[in-house]
């Protein structure tokens, strides 16, 4: 997801012949490409899926499925869709280029190919899709506050899900509304609204660990995702959140205004239903409004028992993470 | 035939692939001539265009030519004798490859 990773990219060249393969990574290494290659479209595709590679050189002419039907399988796989495909192929008709860039290719090279031109379209098709990594990672970002969006905090979860129940981890949702938002809105109106998410947004990141994953779930709603984090760990985690966010002020006009948010938080460890990650934010949501209800500014858990307040789990210190 | 030198031989990059490509020619003009002695012309059509794809790109502007002509006739389904004097024109020209000597 960062753009800024200095990994060299890496090509995959699918293509039934080897004289071909020695040719490209031959003349590919040079501009610091890494090439890894398969002879036929069955294996190349599983190659792609595992590898995810930054581009592919795709042969038409292959011996088990032909290269456009590959470049079809390859468009319709959610972790190869984005991969740019360049098709190698020997003949020049007008028909079989049309075809393969309608099937979503963005070049095509005719073999036997000028090493030049071979060269100039990777590195055109690499720069294309950097530009594509830079935007997609611009639309998993609000643009009001710099914090992830709901957008990718689903997708997080759902993967970090994945990570916790393969390595028995555990993993913690906090979720934070601003009390009384709307009439601070009413009141010193919405440029005030904003200055104020921003500030959030900022006593968030800065209070939160590195790993923790903090978002803006909508509105004045924000969802901080820890991984590989216990309950108690979470309590310690929100607390600080908390109180970092009563102890900052804001000036509106001739006043200095407090803000306060209200907490709810679930753990997977202690967690009944099926851990999706709608179940997750739902179970988190409830206990966030328990909070509400108890008068705001406030930490409720929703465990196995239901939701309670934080104050049960006794003093939240750091000594206390099992 | 006069030797057919690739055009990447001094290319620092490409000296010892190119090498091992032009060593393997000599076999290659064996496999071409087997196979339309026993007809296999569908082979022979896959040989043709490798060859074809590779020659170029290994400084072999010679066997692209002659590899293109040989898959061309057998595409249209030209008559045997076209097709044996298309393979016998790629034949000499992968026997005149000169194989550079290792460093």
């Amino acid at each position: 997801m960062n753009p800024e990773t200095p990994n060299p990219n890496r090509v995959l060249v699918i293509d039934d012949s080897e004289p071909i393969h020695k040719l490209i990574e031959a003349r590919l290494r040079p501009e610091g490409l890494e090439v890894t290659c398969e002879l036929d479209g069955e294996r190349g595709i599983e190659r792609a899926i595992s590898e995810e590679p930054d581009l592919i050189l795709l042969d038409v002419g292959l011996p088990d499925v032909d290269g456009f039907e590959v470049c079809r399988q390859l468009k319709e796989h959610p972790t190869t869709r984005d991969i740019p495909v360049i098709f190698l192929t020997g003949t020049t008709s007008t028909d079989s280029k049309v075809k393969g860039l309608d099937l979503g290719a963005v070049d095509y090279v005719t073999k036997p190919f000028d090493q030049v031109e071979l060269r100039a379209r990777v590195r055109a098709a690499l720069r294309t899709k950097r530009l594509q990594d830079i935007l997609e990672q611009q639309s998993f970002l609000d643009g009001l506050t710099g914090l992830w969006n709901r957008t990718y905090l689903d997708r997080r979860t759902e993967s970090e899900l994945t990570v916790a129940r393969r390595y028995g981890r555990a993993l913690t949702l906090v979720m934070v509304d601003i009390d009384h938002f709307k009439r601070l809105n009413d009141t010193y109106g919405h440029l005030f609204g904003d200055v104020v998410l921003q500030g959030i947004a900022d006593a968030l990141r800065a209070y939160a660990r590195r790993s923790d994953i903090v978002t803006r779930y909508g509105g004045e709603e924000f969802a901080i995702l820890l991984t590989n984090t216990s309950l108690k760990a979470g309590l310690f985690v929100a607390e600080r959140l908390r109180s970092s966010i009563e102890s900052r002020h804001f000036e509106a006009h001739d006043d200095v205004v407090t803000i306060t948010a209200s907490f709810g938080i679930v753990c997977t460890e202690d967690f009944e239903a099926e851990r999706t990650p709608e179940n997750l934010m739902r179970a988190a949501d409830e206990a966030l409004y328990a909070s509400k209800d108890a008068g705001r500014n406030c930490i409720h858990v929703h465990g196995r028992e239901g939701v309670i307040s934080a104050d049960q789990f006794g003093d939240i210190t750091e000594g206390d993470e099992s | 035939m006069e030797p057919i030198r690739s055009s990447f031989e001094d290319d620092a990059d490409m000296m010892e692939i190119v090498r091992e490509f032009a060593s393997e020619m000599p076999q290659r003009a064996d496999d071409i001539e087997q196979l339309v002695q026993s007809g296999q012309l569908l082979e022979l059509r896959t040989l043709a265009h490798q060859l074809k794809g590779a020659g170029g790109g290994y400084g072999f502007e010679a066997i692209t030519e002659t590899a293109a002509a040989l898959e061309g006739a057998i595409r249209r389904g030209a008559g045997e004798s076209a097709i044996k004097e298309a393979c016998g024109r790629v034949c000499e020209v992968l026997r005149a490859v000169y194989i550079p000597e290792a460093n």
